[in-house]
């Protein structure tokens, strides 16, 4: 008898592991030859509004095309450092497919076929176009390659085991493509398809949940700051109604606030990305941020009393 | 009696370094969101369009930004380091510890408040010559300046 149900436990947590496997199977896209020669200026559109050095350029030194990683992305799950994405071919992705790199961008896939963590934003750019992933990978391939080996993220259990990611992404990961609203004109459109894909603004300004998935009700509505330091502000109308159009594009070039302030923290080198941009994109931003409706983001802690 | 004195007169000097303290931090502030009225207020309001070019109002601004420039290298010595800072953002302890690249954002913020002086004669030159401004602003704010969480 006691032998049955042992074997009988054997086999449901075997079954259990193997639902478990099939649930967390990262799933990704079989890619066709392109059709069309890569357009470099519009990868390298993709690359600014991206933000990819804003995490991957190697910290402390000038040049935001080295994309030599290394900067630490600390979170409620450990702390992340960013890889190395530069052209190299033993450290960075200088050997990688176009099929592989867009797997990763819009599928948060690994050449190996593990699951990336979502500090990555995979979330977002995976709306994006697959055309612009394709000239945003050609675009990196003409950066300097940078030689130096990835740090490994440092991450307690269970969290450093990369197949959770894929419940993760069962919970909160979707992966429907960007559609535009044809009720919108094209600038507002194009501004949509910038904030909410490549630019990845939710990503920093939601609220998350303890699982750390976006709560979609708030996107965009602000939040404590995933880093650990102070609060992120709410980019809806709720907070910025006192902002023009011409005050976001203005801040997205100058990283100057319309009260004569400067971007802090994060946001200075998310500037350093968005200054580079053609003052349409800008502007297109700044049209779809300003039509957005106000929602309540979580309360902003109080100051503490002296 | 003695000793009362001495109790006192410590007394004292601690609630005058306190004050001083105060002092030092208030005047941090009051700088800063004067420099923030004038080029935000000001300057780049004529730059966006927001206001009309006034040669007046950019004088006086630029003259309020210049004294800045002179009060930066005594507004945070070392008694400041650890002070409370009310608000959303409190001086970097790297002001400290990298006084060399804090002298040398200062010393380049003045240099370019000093260039717009000389330069800024109308709504063109001023469109060019502001933004710099803030630049230098945000330029030393990434690094020595903190959030406060």
């Amino acid at each position: 008898m006691l032998k049955r149900l042992l074997l009988a436990l054997c086999v449901l947590g075997v079954a259990g592991l193997a639902v478990f496997w099939w649930l967390t199977q990262p799933s990704t896209i079989a890619l066709a030859a392109a059709a069309r020669a890569p357009d470099l200026a519009n990868g390298q559109e993709m690359f600014n509004i991206g933000g990819c050095s804003s995490c991957h350029a190697v910290p402390n030194q000038p040049d935001r095309l080295k994309l030599g990683g290394g900067l630490p992305l600390e979170s409620p799950f450990g702390t992340f450092y960013a890889p190395n994405i530069s052209p190299d071919p033993n450290d960075g992705i200088g050997r990688w497919s176009e099929g592989e790199f867009v797997n990763a961008v819009l599928r948060g896939v690994s050449p190996g076929g593990s699951h990336y963590y979502p500090a990555f934003p995979y979330p977002s750019y995976a709306a994006a176009k697959v055309d612009d992933v394709r000239d945003l990978f050609a675009y990196m391939k003409t950066l300097p390659p940078v030689a130096g080996a990835s740090r490994p993220h440092e991450l307690p259990f269970p969290f450093n085991i990369r197949r959770t990611v894929g419940v993760w992404k069962l919970l909160f990961f979707d992966d429907k493509p960007f559609s535009a609203d044809a009720s919108r004109s094209a600038e507002w459109n194009r501004g949509a398809y910038l904030v909410n894909t490549f630019g990845h603004c939710a990503e920093c300004h939601s609220p998350r949940n303890p699982l750390g998935g976006i709560k979609t009700a708030q996107r965009l509505a602000g939040g404590p700051d995933p880093e650990g330091h102070g609060f992120v502000p709410n980019i809806t109308q709720k907070g910025l109604s006192d902002w023009s159009e011409s005050d976001i594009s203005y801040f997205l070039e100058t990283g100057q606030l319309p009260d004569g302030d400067s971007a802090g923290g994060s946001m200075a080198r998310v500037i350093r990305n968005t200054s580079q941009l053609t003052p349409e994109d800008r502007k297109a931003m700044a049209v779809y941020l300003k039509s957005l409706p106000p929602v309540e983001g979580p309360p902003r802690p109080k100051k503490p009393a002296s | 009696m003695k000793r009362t004195v001495v109790v006192a007169a410590a007394l004292l000097l601690g609630a005058g370094a306190v004050m001083a303290q105060d002092n030092l931090v208030k005047q941090s502030q009051d700088t800063m969101k004067a420099n923030a009225k004038n080029l935000g207020g000001v300057l780049i309001a004529m730059v966006k369009g927001e206001k009309p070019y006034d040669q007046a109002a950019v004088n006086a601004a630029l003259a309020q930004l210049e004294d800045t420039a002179k009060k930066l290298p005594t507004m945070y010595p070392a008694s400041l380091k650890g002070a409370k800072f009310e608000g959303d953002y409190g001086p970097s302890p790297k002001i400290w510890e990298d006084q060399a690249g804090f002298k040398a954002k200062i010393d380049s913020f003045a240099k370019v408040v000093t260039e717009a002086k000389a330069k800024i004669k109308d709504l063109d030159s001023l469109k060019a010559t502001a933004p710099g401004i803030g630049k230098e602003c945000g330029g030393c704010h990434e690094t020595f300046r903190l959030k406060n969480s």
